[in-house]
């Protein structure tokens, strides 16, 4: 009979005590040292599970410990003894449930980021009373008006009334609309934006409505605008954001110091996946929401491009980002609003006015008299000699 | 004992007279030996036991995260030796399960209220410091019982008047002073924590002064905002230089610039202050006559942080094992115990039946929270 070397404790003091152990006959452990001798029945022992190669404990019923390497025999003597770790004990030593497990954990990861935390978050936001996303609503529009510099608009009050229209034309019969509603501000440090806090308010800045050159280019916003408020994506958005802080917390939490920059870049990555998602959803509401209005979808492309051709205005070195840098892949949504716009001009030849390249002059022959008339005369030409209707948006733009 | 707060080593007062008067008058004091501690784990090893518990984990949606804490707490633990023997983590799944389900739910409670309400969140917050004191107590009870080494129990006396005073009430002093006292505060913490540690009959003690955790902080006070003040003053000067004779504003670089060298700062002097710390503190404690001896360096310290983060970041968090091996590893490199004797004398602490009655009751709230 083999016999292991172990140390062994009374459990009253620190001395160490070398012991021999073996097993007696099968049901009984027997411990040999100086000035020790025990016979202990096995069944009142207890093992430490098997752990890599830590020591392995066998208490004694009296409070008395073992110490001793690990050996395959200390199983052998308990074999009923943690059976749920010694089952993980032999994954952990097994190549191929290592190899499982990363399978596992990477698939779960993403299967977590990608439709895990939108999917909790979208039960939970469908769950919330409305008040709560309210209440969100006007903790981040008085955070906003504090600490943005938003301020109030200075907009004359007919032009606000008039905007105000369209704002109530375009969401008239939407369903569950009826609350939502636009503020003005003027919101220097922002720039030309327009903002859908959670809770039905819409915020346009005073700063993009005087960019814009037509009023159907803030319709097109506007309905964006509408379709994340439909969708109550800065709610949902916020529950995302929670999820992922909270899930990347629990993981980096104490192993560098540098946890903080541990969980902020993979938020900050998911945050720009999930919004672009919102966006793309936004921009589907918007250009059928214009399309039923009788306003060309072509208009977002429009103002898309108002935009745009600001932002590169202010050149690289732009410190209000704006609009656009929320509002990733402005071509790709360029294109999405053309093409939308031209399923329109077909659906509906009658609305031919409602093109962003109409020409009252060429197409209908309103023309507005030569005093008023202060455009390049190379634009003229084009319009006169071209169709008309293949005038570049972006030339018209240049003008301005 | 306490005849001394400096560094200076060695200082440990000679153990109590051993009561045997007819012993020889002759006989020595034994000499002061350094104890180093060890650490044997390994960050291939590690993995194995990660990847494999967290797996578990996800697929039991949670459940047995405290079976994984358990293997993992046993890993450090069992890998970390004094004296070639290993210390024993000894805490069951059960009541972690427990503490965990309280923990996640406070938390994800707490990071919720956030997003919705600033007042919601307030009180939230204090209701958790209000509990604070109380919970800290226990979970460095709870910790402090699990853990052992050669077969005895460390042990944490409750105070919680002391906590509250301490956890609490000092926040008062701390807020009034704009945040001058918190070296101060910082320092009485810890020496409550230390200072109610038992292991067998040897009482711990913190030898150092709350004062004496100003130097480290004021100087990671001053690099901090001389840093900032300095990157300021060069971030103006870049910024007039650049966009000098032209309207245009500043390129968008030069603001990261700022931003990124103002976080490094940070980290840096987190780093430093961080082994500051954990020296002084370490280097102030004593165990019986027995005394820590702490030598992190904050370059080393740094090193690690960053690099570590750095892994994290690239491997997706699959090397977050070799990050906590790599930090246990030099933590423990750093550490020694000074001792006159072979702790073979320490007994458990007298009065056992009271305190198996206060274990039964203590069971009830046998929780150990992760906060």
């Amino acid at each position: 009979m083999t016999s292991l070397a172990a140390r062994y404790f009374d459990g009253q003091s620190s001395r160490v005590h070398d012991v021999a152990v073996e097993l007696l006959d099968n049901r009984t452990l027997r411990l040999r040292g100086a000035g020790i001798e025990r016979d202990e029945p096995l069944e009142h022992l207890r093992v430490s599970p098997r752990l890599a190669r830590i020591a392995r404990t066998i208490e004694l019923a009296d409070g008395a410990r073992l110490l001793l390497d690990d050996h395959p025999l200390i199983d052998q003597w308990f074999p009923l003894h943690n059976p749920l770790q010694r089952w993980v004990d032999r994954l952990e030593r097994h190549a191929h449930a290592v190899a499982a497990s990363i399978v596992v954990c990477v698939l779960s990861g993403a299967v977590l980021f990608y439709w895990g935390v939108p999917w909790m978050s979208d039960r939970i936001a469908a769950q919330l009373p409305e008040q709560v996303e309210t209440r969100l609503g006007e903790e981040v529009l008085a955070q906003l008006d504090r600490f943005a510099g938003l301020a109030p608009s200075s907009l004359d009050m007919e032009r606000q009334s008039g905007l105000l229209e369209r704002f109530a034309a375009l969401k008239a019969d939407m369903p569950g609309a009826e609350n939502h509603r636009l503020l003005f501000r003027n919101a220097a440090g922002i720039g030309p934006n327009a903002l859908a806090l959670p809770g039905g308010t819409v915020i346009i800045t005073d700063q993009l409505v005087s960019l814009v050159n037509d009023d159907r280019e803030i319709d097109a916003v506007l309905a964006h605008e509408l379709g994340h408020q439909q969708q109550h994506h800065a709610l949902r958005q916020t529950l995302r954001s929670s999820f992922v802080i909270v899930i990347a917390a629990m993981f980096a939490g104490d192993v560098s110091s540098a946890s903080a920059v541990v969980v902020a870049v993979p938020t900050f990555l998911l945050q720009g996946h999930y919004s672009r998602e919102f966006e793309s959803e936004a921009d589907a509401f918007a250009l059928r929401t214009l399309a039923e209005r009788g306003i060309s979808p072509a208009w977002f492309a429009q103002a898309m491009r108002t935009l745009e051709a600001f932002v590169s205005d202010q050149g690289e070195s732009d410190d209000s980002p704006g609009y656009l840098s929320s509002h990733p892949q402005t071509r790709e949504r360029i294109d999405e609003a053309e093409f939308a716009g031209e399923k329109f001009a077909i659906e509906h030849p009658e609305l031919y006015r409602e093109r962003p390249d109409y020409d009252a002059c060429a197409e209908d022959g309103i023309c507005e008299d030569a005093e008023s008339e202060e455009m390049d005369s190379d634009e003229v030409y084009e319009c006169v000699d071209d169709d008309c209707e293949r005038v570049e948006p972006d030339a018209s733009l240049e003008l301005q | 004992m306490t005849e001394s707060d400096d560094f200076s080593l060695p200082l440990a007062a000679p153990p109590p007279p051993p009561p045997v008067p007819h012993w020889p008058a002759r006989v020595q004091p034994m000499p002061l030996v350094e104890h180093e501690f060890e650490f044997s784990g390994r960050g291939d090893e590690y993995f194995r036991i990660w990847i494999v518990n967290l797996a578990l984990t996800i697929l039991s949606l949670g459940i047995f995260s405290a079976w994984a804490k358990v293997r993992t707490e046993r890993y450090f633990y069992g890998n970390t030796k004094l004296v070639g023997v290993p210390f024993e983590y000894l805490a069951k799944p059960l009541p972690i399960l427990l503490g965990r389900i309280i923990a996640v739910v406070l938390f994800s409670a707490y990071v919720l209220a956030g997003q919705f309400s600033i007042g919601l969140q307030l009180g939230l917050a204090l209701l958790v410091a209000v509990l604070a004191p109380w919970l800290l107590v226990r979970g460095l009870m709870f910790r402090a019982r699990y853990s052992s080494w050669r077969g005895l129990s460390f042990r944490f006396v409750p105070d919680y008047g002391e906590s509250y005073i301490r956890f609490f009430v000092l926040f008062l002093p701390l807020l009034a002073s704009f945040g001058l006292l918190y070296p101060w505060v910082k320092g009485k913490q810890k020496e409550f924590i230390v200072d109610h540690h038992r292991y067998g009959t040897q009482v711990f003690r913190f030898l150092a002064r709350p004062g004496q955790f100003y130097p480290p902080y004021l100087i990671a006070w001053s690099v901090i905002f001389a840093w900032m003040f300095g990157g300021a003053m060069l971030f103006g000067f870049g910024v007039a230089l650049l966009s000098a004779g032209s309207t245009s504003p500043p390129p968008q670089w030069i603001i990261w610039a700022f931003v990124v060298a103002i976080y490094a700062g940070y980290f840096v002097v987190l780093a430093f202050l961080a082994a500051a710390i954990a020296n002084l503190v370490y280097n102030s404690t004593e165990v019986g006559g027995r005394r820590f001896q702490s030598r992190l360096k904050g370059g080393r310290l740094l090193w690690i942080y960053a690099s570590n983060t750095v892994l994290i970041l690239v491997s997706a968090g699959l090397l977050i094992p070799w990050a906590m091996v790599r930090l246990a590893q030099y933590r423990a490199s750093c550490l020694s115990l000074l001792a006159r004797d072979d702790f073979n004398g320490i007994e458990v602490r007298q009065g056992q039946g009271i305190d198996a009655i206060a274990a039964e009751v203590d069971g009830l709230f046998d929780i150990d929270i992760g906060l």
